[in-house]
């Protein structure tokens, strides 16, 4: 058809785009008659624009083509389908909102797992050297266990650098907590010195300044963090800081830089960055040609990856050099890993810059995840499979027009695949809104998904798939199967042989009671965990930490005409806060201990309880040979008469003259350790304790923060009641508890559901039946047993297979979690059991009374 | 069958089909009724009522033979049907005996 003279082009050729060919001659002959009129009425010009505005005046539906999927039979037969799932979905709301919560619930935290597991394999891949920066890391033999650790000698980096040629950068790392002075406000932060290549080796880019400014040794960069903690939002670049280092020294910076935020995938950060060869000034007595010292990292880049078992192969002269003068702590082997392996390699290595702790979450979470998801499938098949009943008739006729098995079993599985679209949307925002928010308050850790993450969208494809198909391709297979005659016949009989829905059921009702095990018996771990001794007296203890010996002077004195205190002690270290680690030598073997450097009255400050033998005397003020262990000690040692052993401590001789019980030095998930108290060389004290008047723990302490602001305004004051040393351990171990309650909860609403409306379709199968029944004269008990009994008996054998099943798979969580869990025994289970059948029963009752309320007339006369 | 249900315009378009009997396509109509109604009518809402009452049976069409002032383009002419008919009348006595119920006293305008 060509365009007729006059006819603007673009006009004509929309209207040909959007018009009905069967539409297209009359109506725009219609067009052309206004145009032509128009043009000798109004002009050619007038007549062109008009005829654009009737164009776009017709573009209305009525003229709009159909587009090619309309007519295709198949797209049609899916519409049909989409009309007929909805039709039905609305029509039994109850097991519609069954299916769909509980598919969202799993696909809920589907989303959750996928962002904490993506975000956990992707922790630190974004650097753009991930596979040429490595970090060397050595073996030692400790405790006769060889392990792996991210730490190594000092001068090593020196060497490295100049003897292996492929090596294109080395960077130190030596982590330091240290006081920081900004604005006239002081906190502890860590500061990390580190070489000028840090910077280069790794993606950090900065929001302000120059990279190149790390090499100036009285520069610093901060993190964005810290600069919006110290300045808002400011530009803090130019201002001056001041570090006072462990050693006590102080020195001013010039902030020269500041990061960009890390993203959520970084694990190796900072907040301060120095220069190196600032470590003279933070460190006393820093030799680094010391090969006994250790350093917190060293990394190296190389310009080839490929070339790092040429590095490998040189180590071995380095050996040698550290094994002369550190034989306590001797290096059997280097390793070098790249920084893209790194942290998944991290929870087997101590002491390492990086630093994995979601290794149980990595394990677990995906489990839990699939456990919904089966809960909410098998949920769905028993919906599908029990309101079969009611469409019948639809796959009679279906197959009566020509529908074949496989065309409605693709019917069911569509519907289905509708189905979990619906709940993937709704799955979507509860993961986003509730799962995932909820899930960073109890990890302290932010998650998200990007919305160009290509593997998103991927996973969420296969979800949608694999979800349609799991709950959908049993139902559609029975419902198919049946033929249309006998449908018609009516000689289909429905739900007597349920013993597959039931099956189902009762896997339910057992995973359900495997998870409320876990959560009661957290919860009930975390309050055992909370009463737990502490092997001393934690309550009205407080301490302090006073760096220097000025300090400590000062605040004693201090200390000591404070009405609520008394019983004032002195130590090196501190019980929960400061040990170190020394080795114990007998005759025949080494061990590596716990020492703590204490002045004897701080064993009744602590409320230590002696086991047997003595403390030390207290007039003895140095060269003191005798020492206090622990009962962990003696047994690990094995000795049979330990009062009066000689025993050897970092290569010196002393005589142990007393035990104590076993306290914790540690929170409770770790195992108490050998622990050995000496006398603390004079001016070596860096901790006050003190037992304080009960009922003034609070002003005690806060009268003493107060002398401290006036004696140090620069120093932030360390320090604290003794109870609290450990709430982060408890808000920890809190949240596993949380954690169990809510998978707990999902599980058992969702078991509950089940059961609900598999009772819910059952009743409405049998309403003749019970109509029947109650006319003739049944009571209720007796209905309530035709109804319940097969429901009990099956609760009665899934807690039978669960309890046991929760027993076990609890345990085993609590072990590999505390060190002294709660003590398991089979009446831990009866809580647990009481909750299920209790909610159980009460499910079980709201239908019977349903029912116990039903008038039989209307279930007689319904058809 | 329920009643059958038309809009206003439907209507107006469907007694138009009927005044200009058998020469009553889209253009024609809207001309009509701008003139006897003196609002300005768009050919598009013309075509779009003609549509649908043809779908709903009211009207019917065959196309006519092909014009040079239409570029040689033919044109769809509509006509009643009896059904259409029946609606119409339908629609006008419902009218009429709604106004026949008003009492005088409604008319009554005293200010």
């Amino acid at each position: 058809m060509k365009r007729p003279q006059g006819i603007p082009r673009l006009p004509y050729a929309f209207f040909k785009f959007y018009c009905k060919q069967s539409r297209f001659e009359e109506m725009h002959g219609d067009l052309e008659e206004y145009f032509y009129e128009r043009v000798e009425r109004l002009g050619m010009v007038k007549a062109r624009w008009l005829y654009l505005r009737d164009v776009l005046r017709c573009c209305q539906p009525y003229a709009w083509k159909t587009p090619h999927i309309y007519k295709n039979s198949n797209t049609m037969m899916f519409k049909n389908y989409f009309k007929t799932a909805s039709r039905s979905a609305l029509r039994n709301p109850l097991s519609t909102f069954i299916n769909i919560f509980g598919l969202s619930i799993a696909i809920g935290v589907c989303v959750m797992t996928y962002s904490f597991m993506n975000q956990s394999l992707n922790t630190d891949k974004f650097h753009e050297n991930k596979d040429k920066v490595f970090l060397t890391t050595i073996f030692a033999d400790r405790d006769g266990k060889t392990a792996q650790y991210g730490v190594t000698p000092v001068p090593l980096a020196e060497h490295l650098k100049e003897d292996f040629a492929n090596i294109e950068k080395v960077c130190r790392i030596h982590d330091q907590n240290a006081v920081i002075r900004l604005n006239d406000q002081v906190f502890y932060e860590d500061v990390r010195l580190v070489d000028g290549e840090f910077l280069e080796m790794f993606t950090f880019p900065l929001k302000w300044g120059n990279k190149k400014s790390l090499y100036d040794p009285n520069s610093i960069i901060l993190s964005e963090e810290i600069s919006n903690k110290f300045f808002n939002t400011e530009n803090p670049i130019g201002k001056e800081v001041l570090v006072i280092f462990k050693s006590g020294e102080k020195k001013y910076f010039e902030i020269a830089g500041v990061a960009e935020r890390f993203p959520n995938e970084a694990e190796i950060e900072f907040d301060f960055l120095v220069n190196y060869s600032n470590i003279e000034v933070a460190e006393v007595n820093y030799n680094p040609a010391d090969w006994a010292k250790f350093l917190d990292a060293t990394l190296i880049q190389l310009n080839d990856p490929s070339t790092i078992a040429n590095v490998s192969a040189g180590m071995k002269k380095y050996l040698q050099l550290q094994n002369e003068v550190n034989k306590d702590w001797a290096i059997q082997d280097f390793e070098f890993i790249s920084i893209d392996e790194l942290y998944l390699r991290s929870s087997n290595m101590e002491q390492s810059i990086s630093y994995d702790d979601r290794r149980p979450g990595r394990v677990t979470l995906p489990f839990i995840a699939a456990f919904m998801l089966i809960l909410a499938c098998l949920n769905y098949v028993n919906m599908a499979i029990n309101s079969i009943a009611k469409r019948l008739k639809e796959i009679g006729v279906r197959k009566v027009m020509g529908a074949d098995k496989r065309k409605v079993m693709v019917q069911f599985l569509a519907e289905n695949v509708f189905v979990t679209a619906f709940a993937m949307l709704v799955g979507l925002f509860l993961g986003f809104t509730i799962f995932m928010p909820w899930f960073e308050g109890i990890s302290g850790e932010q998650y998200g998904i990007q919305l160009s993450d290509q593997l998103f969208y991927l996973f969420l494809l296969g979800l949608l798939i694999l979800t349609g198909i799991a709950s959908g391709i049993y139902p559609a297979f029975y419902i198919s199967r049946f033929e249309a005659v006998k449908i018609f016949k009516g000689k289909i009989t429905l739900g007597r042989k349920g013993w597959l829905t039931k099956t189902f059921l009762g896997f339910q009702l057992i995973l359900a009671c495997m998870t409320i095990t876990a959560a009661v018996v957290f919860v009930q771990n975390t309050n055992f965990q909370m009463n737990r001794s502490w092997g001393y007296n934690q309550n009205h203890v407080m301490y302090i930490h006073t760096p220097s010996k000025e300090m400590y002077d000062k605040m004693k004195a201090e200390m000591e005409r404070s009405p609520y205190l008394e019983n004032i002690s002195g130590s090196a270290d501190h019980i929960g806060r400061k040990s170190s680690h020394s080795v114990a030598e007998t005759l025949d073997r080494k061990y590596e201990v716990n020492e703590l450097k204490v002045e004897p009255t701080y064993f009744k400050t602590m409320g230590v309880e002696m086991a047997s033998g003595r403390v030390w005397s207290e007039e003895v003020k140095s060269a003191n040979r005798e020492v206090v262990v622990n009962q962990t000690f003696v047994k690990q040692l094995e000795l049979a008469e330990p009062l009066g052993f000689e025993i050897k401590i970092s290569d010196k001789d002393y005589t142990i003259v007393g035990i104590i019980n076993d306290l914790h030095n540690q929170p409770f998930g770790t195992e108490i350790e050998p622990m050995v108290f000496s006398q603390v060389n004079d001016g070596d004290q860096e901790f006050l304790t003190a037992n304080i008047t009960s009922g003034y723990d609070f002003k005690a302490y806060d009268e003493m923060e107060s002398t401290w602001d006036e004696l140090y305004p620069e120093i932030p004051l360390v320090g604290g009641l003794q109870a609290n040393i450990w709430d982060g351990y408890f808000r920890l171990i809190g949240n596993f508890a949380r954690f169990n309650k809510a998978v707990a909860s999902i599980a058992v609403a969702l078991a509950l559901l089940g059961l609900y409306g598999l009772m819910t379709l059952n009743i409405s199968g049998r309403i003749k039946e019970l109509s029947i029944r109650k006319t003739l004269g049944a009571n209720m008990l007796h209905i309530s047993k035709i109804m319940s009994t097969q429901y009990m008996v099956l609760t009665i054998i899934s807690i039978c297979i669960g309890a046991p099943m929760g027993y076990f798979f609890t345990k085993f969580q609590l072990d590999l979690v505390f060190a002294y869990p709660l003590p398991m025994g089979a009446f831990r289970l009866i809580i647990p059991i009481i909750i299920l059948i209790a909610a159980l029963t009460s499910v079980i009752i709201t239908q019977i009374i349903r029912v116990g309320k039903f008038n039989p007339v209307k279930g007689l006369r319904s058809e | 069958m329920g009643r059958a249900q038309i809009g206003e315009f439907e209507e107006l378009v469907l007694l138009t089909v009927g005044v200009l009997y058998d020469d009553a396509y889209a253009v024609a109509i809207a001309a009509e009724l701008e003139k006897q109604s003196g609002r300005s009518v768009a050919v598009s809402a013309v075509h779009k009522s003609l549509y649908r009452l043809e779908e709903k049976g009211m009207l019917d069409s065959r196309l006519g033979d092909p014009e040079s002032k239409r570029g040689g383009k033919r044109k769809r002419l509509f006509n009643i049907t009896p059904y259409g008919k029946k609606a119409l009348d339908e629609s006008i006595d419902l009218r009429a005996k709604l106004r026949g119920q008003i009492p005088d006293l409604a008319f009554q305008f005293n200010s």
